[in-house]
């Protein structure tokens, strides 16, 4: 057979697929870019095109003590949210899927109902109910805030993981002699696994970009990042922004390829 | 049964819990003052210098809060316990508070000494509290654009710049309110004339908005903007080393005032140390040191300032006579209307 008879005849409906999803990629991925470009531009204000390549804003940003409080504040208190929102979004999940629970699309509505809040809402809620209760605003009672916030992402993903989950497996085990303690841990938790550790990152990654929320709950000298950056742009708006913007964006990636090297990407493809 | 081993454990067990304790009752004989503050140049200079001082002359420490929005949550406060002893807000938003009664209506020179030697503007009938200091907004322009240099507010609706003037967001930002009101008296019949302030506004589209204060001036130094409604500070600190070609202009009409103001609220637990306060932000010192790091004109008279500051600040009555202080009180009255009806007018 010839060549011209091997090549495939031009598919129009496949390039408008490609296409789109060059688009798609491009929509996502172009700020980052710009961000980038910020980043490294020595300007004391935030242009285009670049007059060169400069890490000032980077030596700026890990030079001030009142980033890097934030920073480390911002990380301790999602690293916090991660762990309480697994557990708790984990362990209603797992009610919701499992106790027969009467009025279950109630509670799960219920649980989801801080993702349909206006954050800001929710954080004035927050703020008035710790001034009224005396207790002040506390790191913990930032913690609380945003796991609250969190803890319906780890719901649905362990939910969805939940949905599709073969009960055979754990009745085999329980017929083979297994206790509920021992199913629970050696043959539904490896199972369920992937929507709670995926939920973990979304929670991990709410938790750390949270403003809203934040904005009302934080005390002077302990602000999270976002709500630094935020003060800050409203005097200085200069390449620093960007960079802790960067720093921002490489700590979450590091979250998700730690998450990949822990339990595999496919998983979070499968849900 | 007692055992000496269980008595040694209580007593040791005493002791820690003495231990532990006494930072804490230490801590409660300090007075804190929780105060409102800004950001940037302002808030670096209040965090290493002025506010270390005061704790140490008045032996208390100082909760200061940079983190707006200040005053939804002095408003979500008790106003028996609330937030904040001092407000720091521009002038519009202490009235907005005064309405609301989270601040004093009046502080006189009985509770704040040096009030006796501020300029009239500091505690006029404009003012709810006391102004420490104030900026001029005016004019700020490109030198290296090509455009004439301006002198009139009039100057910014040239329609050669269309497109490269720049203003603000009228409903979130005081500045763009000013500048508003501001059109209504060069326009029309005076400060209060909105029909006419309109009419201004429309014509000059098409025009850059910004939101926060701040942006203006990277506006201008980016070149994205060529010339746009800026306070003098937000110009007047290009010199030097960090000279960029940006200059201010007072238009001839006159500055309107951008007033930095101080109040105490109401329920304030440490009312003293809050005149106090108020009294030390005053202090000529204070002034020189604050005025001349961000560019901002003292509110004390007897304040000497060097003499480059001194040639473009207001530091003297002739200069602080070109000032024009907005009526807040009636234009808070107004705002819900007047915020329709600018995003109407400059949608798009």
């Amino acid at each position: 057979m010839s060549a011209a008879a091997n090549k495939k005849p031009f598919d129009a409906g496949r390039a408008a697929y490609l296409a789109l999803n060059i688009v798609l990629l491009a929509f996502l991925l172009v700020p980052i870019a710009i961000i980038i470009v910020f980043a490294l531009n020595p300007t004391p204000f935030i242009s285009f095109p670049p007059v060169g390549v400069s890490l000032r804003w980077f030596e700026k940003f890990f030079a001030s003590s009142d980033f890097m409080n934030a920073l480390w504040l911002s990380l301790w208190v999602a690293a916090c949210v991660l762990v309480l929102s697994v557990l708790i979004g984990g362990a209603c999940a797992l009610a919701l899927a499992r106790g027969n629970l009467p009025g279950r699309t109630f509670l799960t509505a219920f649980f989801m109902s801080p993702l349909m809040l206006p954050a800001i809402l929710t954080g004035l809620a927050l703020f008035q109910s710790y001034l009224l209760a005396g207790i002040g605003r506390p790191v913990w009672g930032l913690i609380m805030a945003h796991t609250l916030i969190a803890v319906p992402y780890v719901l649905r993903t362990t939910l969805a993981v939940l949905h599709n989950f073969d009960h055979r497996i754990e009745e085999a085990a329980a017929a083979l002699g297994a206790s509920p303690v021992r199913v629970f841990f050696e043959i539904t938790l490896p199972l369920i696994r992937p929507g709670v550790f995926a939920g973990g990152v979304f929670a991990f990654i709410v938790s750390f970009d949270q403003f809203p929320v934040s904005l009302f709950l934080v005390v002077p000298k302990s602000e999270t990042l976002p709500v630094v950056l935020y003060n800050y742009m409203k005097f200085d708006l200069d390449g620093a922004i960007a960079a802790a913007s960067m720093v921002s964006i490489l700590l979450a990636l590091s979250v998700v390829l730690a998450m990949e090297r822990l339990i595999g990407l496919k998983a979070y493809v499968k849900l | 049964m007692i055992s000496r081993r269980s008595v040694l454990r209580t007593g040791a067990g005493l002791a820690a819990a003495a231990t532990v304790g006494a930072p804490a009752v230490l801590h409660a004989q300090t007075k804190t003052l929780k105060i409102t503050t800004w950001g940037g140049k302002w808030g670096d200079i209040m965090k290493a210098t002025v506010l270390p001082a005061f704790e140490k002359e008045f032996k208390c420490t100082v909760q200061a809060d940079q983190a707006f929005p200040f005053m939804p949550k002095l408003q979500a406060s008790s106003k028996k316990d609330p937030l904040y002893d001092v407000f720091h807000t521009n002038s519009n938003e202490q009235w907005s508070s005064l309405t609301e009664g989270l601040v004093m209506d009046k502080i006189t020179a009985k509770e704040v000494p040096n009030i006796a030697d501020v300029y009239p503007y500091a505690v006029s009938d404009k003012i709810v509290g006391v102004t420490i200091f104030t900026s001029a907004i005016g004019l700020g322009y490109r030198t290296d654009k090509g455009i004439p240099v301006p002198k009139s507010w009039k100057d910014l609706a040239d329609p050669k710049l269309a497109g490269q003037r720049g203003g603000y967001l009228i409903p979130v930002n005081s500045l763009g309110q000013c500048h508003l009101m501001m059109l209504g008296k060069i326009y029309g019949k005076g400060l209060q004339d909105l029909d006419a302030a309109y009419k201004a506004l429309e014509q000059l589209k098409p025009i850059k908005l910004v939101d926060f204060t701040g942006q203006m001036e990277k506006m201008l130094l980016s070149g994205e903007v060529s010339e746009g409604v800026i306070h003098d500070s937000g110009v007047l600190r290009y010199e030097g080393a960090n000279r960029q070609p940006v200059e201010f202009c007072s238009p001839t009409e006159g500055v309107m005032a951008l007033e930095q103001v101080l109040n105490v609220t109401p329920g304030s637990k440490v009312k003293d140390l809050a005149f106090s306060y108020i009294d030390y932000m005053l202090r000529p010192d204070v002034q020189k040191l604050l005025a001349e790091a961000v560019w901002y004109s003292p509110a004390n008279k007897k304040v000497k300032l060097s003499e480059k500051y001194d040639a473009r600040l207001l530091t003297t009555p002739e200069k602080v006579a070109t000032l024009i202080q907005p009526d807040w009180k009636w234009y808070n009255a107004r705002k819900d209307d007047i915020d329709a009806r600018v995003t109407k007018i400059l949608k798009g």
